[in-house]
């Protein structure tokens, strides 16, 4: 079902305000694709009469939830780049436990959670490396804006496509239990992770103070406001000593110039400035 | 548009590999093989025991004297081989055919397959690294999620794919996987479960055109030996990933006398499999 520019432009300009996602000119396809099988189960026969009632009413309706989950990427993985997981483990969480020793308490977000892969490896990689904080409060936040992949995060049920993208076999094996088709995580790691939904974009709720946070490869979508709104945000929620983690081929430079940036084995993160030693 | 779920069910739908193959697959791949047992199992299937004396005969392998038994036939190809020429012999009818939806004609899967195990070999002795022997059965199989992508993905589909490459600017791969939300990789890789193959042979399958992801120098070895394949194959074949060649112990230095030798036994190579 192809879309027409005057359409296309109404799509980009709901994504963007709604949901701060950018669509640029030439992603005409984009649309039609994601979009198309909503039109087609909704019984239009063209996508520009959907989208024409779409307009009808701005938002609220479930049409305009639908196309908002549709167009935003839920690409995500367990171990997704690897290297993130590796600094985690080896430099900034037995800094981080040693610190925290009295507390006994550890806090953790995997913002724009998705289906929970991230949230999730965080759990397993707790739970294979530290044994020493089992009884330690240890809270991970997952929090996405679409309730259809925090409906899957909640079952922590997957399908073999989904664990075959990044999960090592024996943690499969150790955290999760085959049930028909699903790969469904342990009550065990269940327990180490809460998700809520939460829009970026939007004003944020109150959250804790947060040792650790992954907020990757969402940034990307957004435009520079948006983005050192939302780096302002995080710094507000994030503990003195505590670091941040963007996608690859995300940066503060250039948007914001009070974080410092600091890598650790192959991995970069990102810390309030001054530097804190949190991994020294 | 093909729902997701629905070529996840055709992958699985795939007619299963012979028992014997499997079982084959799960000793060979186990830390202590019992040649005995292996040969046991190939001597019980008749067809297979033919193939494997076919091939061990053959030009690129046979020596002064005829095999005349399996075991003579398994110690002549090395187990490696037995493998991916058991899985050849089952598998050629399919990748015989046709898939329009990657713009191959009938019998190029075949060869384009049979090229990247060639490669592979060749690589195996060129690189002097640390391959392990499923990555001839790796090789062979890389591209079977194109037999189900090819089979099921309808024109408009395709059309869309096509649009995120030209107007997206997406590798093939990254085009598949936006449309689809799954790659001919990661479908290959749902296939060689279904069909017991070993997990190293399946991440090498899922990882083919993406090998840093897979954590695992089967990944690079396949990989490599998939553009190998391409480059004599006269098709666009991007350069090697730097990284992988390092993880494998190579040069660019080396690529050229690779594809050389591999383009040299291929020839030989295709008799043996097609023996098989």
């Amino acid at each position: 079902m192809p879309i027409s520019p005057d359409n296309f432009k109404f799509i980009q300009e709901f994504a963007r305000d709604t949901a701060a996602i950018v669509l640029e000119p030439g992603k005409e396809y984009l649309a039609e694709t994601r979009l198309t099988p909503i039109a087609k189960q909704s019984g239009f026969n063209t996508l520009d009469e959907f989208i024409a009632q779409l307009r009808t009413n701005r938002t609220g309706t479930p049409f305009h939830d639908q196309v908002i989950d549709a167009l935003t990427t839920n690409e995500t993985s367990f171990f997704r780049d690897f290297h993130p997981f590796e600094t985690l483990r080896q430099h900034i969480l037995p800094k981080l436990i040693e610190q925290r020793s009295g507390m006994r308490k550890l806090s953790i977000w995997s913002a724009a959670s998705s289906t929970g892969q991230e949230a999730y490896t965080i759990a397993m990689l707790l739970r294979e490396n530290f044994p020493q904080i089992i009884d330690w409060n240890v809270s991970i936040l997952g929090t996405d804006l679409s309730p259809t992949v925090l409906n899957q995060a909640r079952l922590g049920a997957y399908s073999q496509l989904e664990v075959n993208r990044g999960l090592p076999a024996p943690l499969l094996l150790k955290y999760f239990k085959k049930v028909d088709t699903k790969w469904v995580v342990n009550d065990d790691l269940k327990k180490l992770v809460e998700f809520r939904q939460m829009n970026l974009f939007k004003p944020w709720p109150i959250l804790p103070m947060f040792d650790i946070i992954f907020i990757r490869n969402v940034m990307i979508y957004f435009d520079i406001e948006t983005k050192k709104t939302i780096l302002k945000r995080i710094r507000q929620c994030l503990q003195p000593k505590g670091c941040v983690f963007l996608g690859t081929a995300e940066t503060t430079l250039n948007i914001d110039p009070d974080w410092h940036l600091a890598t650790l084995g192959l991995a970069t993160f990102y810390q309030n400035k001054p530097a804190m030693d949190v991994a020294a | 548009m093909v729902e997701l779920n629905d070529l996840i069910q055709h992958a699985r739908e795939m007619k299963p590999l012979p028992a014997s193959t499997i079982r084959l697959a799960a000793l060979i791949n186990s830390p202590h093989v019992d040649l005995n047992e292996v040969t046991e199992i190939i001597a019980y299937d008749q067809a297979l025991t033919m193939r494997l004396l076919r091939a061990a005969n053959s030009a690129a392998t046979g020596g002064s004297a005829r095999a005349t038994r399996a075991s003579e036939a398994v110690f002549r190809l090395g187990l490696a081989r037995v493998l991916s020429l058991a899985i050849a012999g089952t598998m050629r009818d399919p990748f015989q055919r046709d898939v329009a939806a990657y713009g191959l004609a009938e019998g190029e899967l075949w060869r384009h397959s049979v090229a990247t195990a060639a490669a592979a070999e060749t690589l195996f002795e060129v690189a002097g690294s640390d391959l392990p022997p499923e990555t001839f059965t790796a090789a062979l199989l890389h591209d079977v999620g194109k037999l189900v992508m090819g089979r099921y993905l309808s024109t408009e589909d395709l059309e869309w794919i096509h649009r995120a490459r030209i107007d997206g600017g997406l590798s093939p791969l990254e085009a598949e996987r936006q449309i689809l939300d799954v790659h001919h990789g990661e479908l290959g890789g749902i296939i060689a479960q279904h069909w017991e193959m070993p997990e190293r042979v399946v991440k090498a399958i899922i990882h083919h055109h993406t090998p840093a992801d897979g954590f695992d120098i089967i990944c690079d070895g396949v990989s490599l030996a998939n553009l190998v394949a391409k480059t004599i194959e006269g098709a666009p074949a991007p350069a090697p990933d730097a990284e992988s060649l390092e993880r494998l112990g190579m040069t660019r230095d080396q690529l050229e006398p690779l594809v050389a030798t591999t383009r040299n036994r291929f020839q030989a190579i295709s008799a043996r499999y097609n023996a098989a």
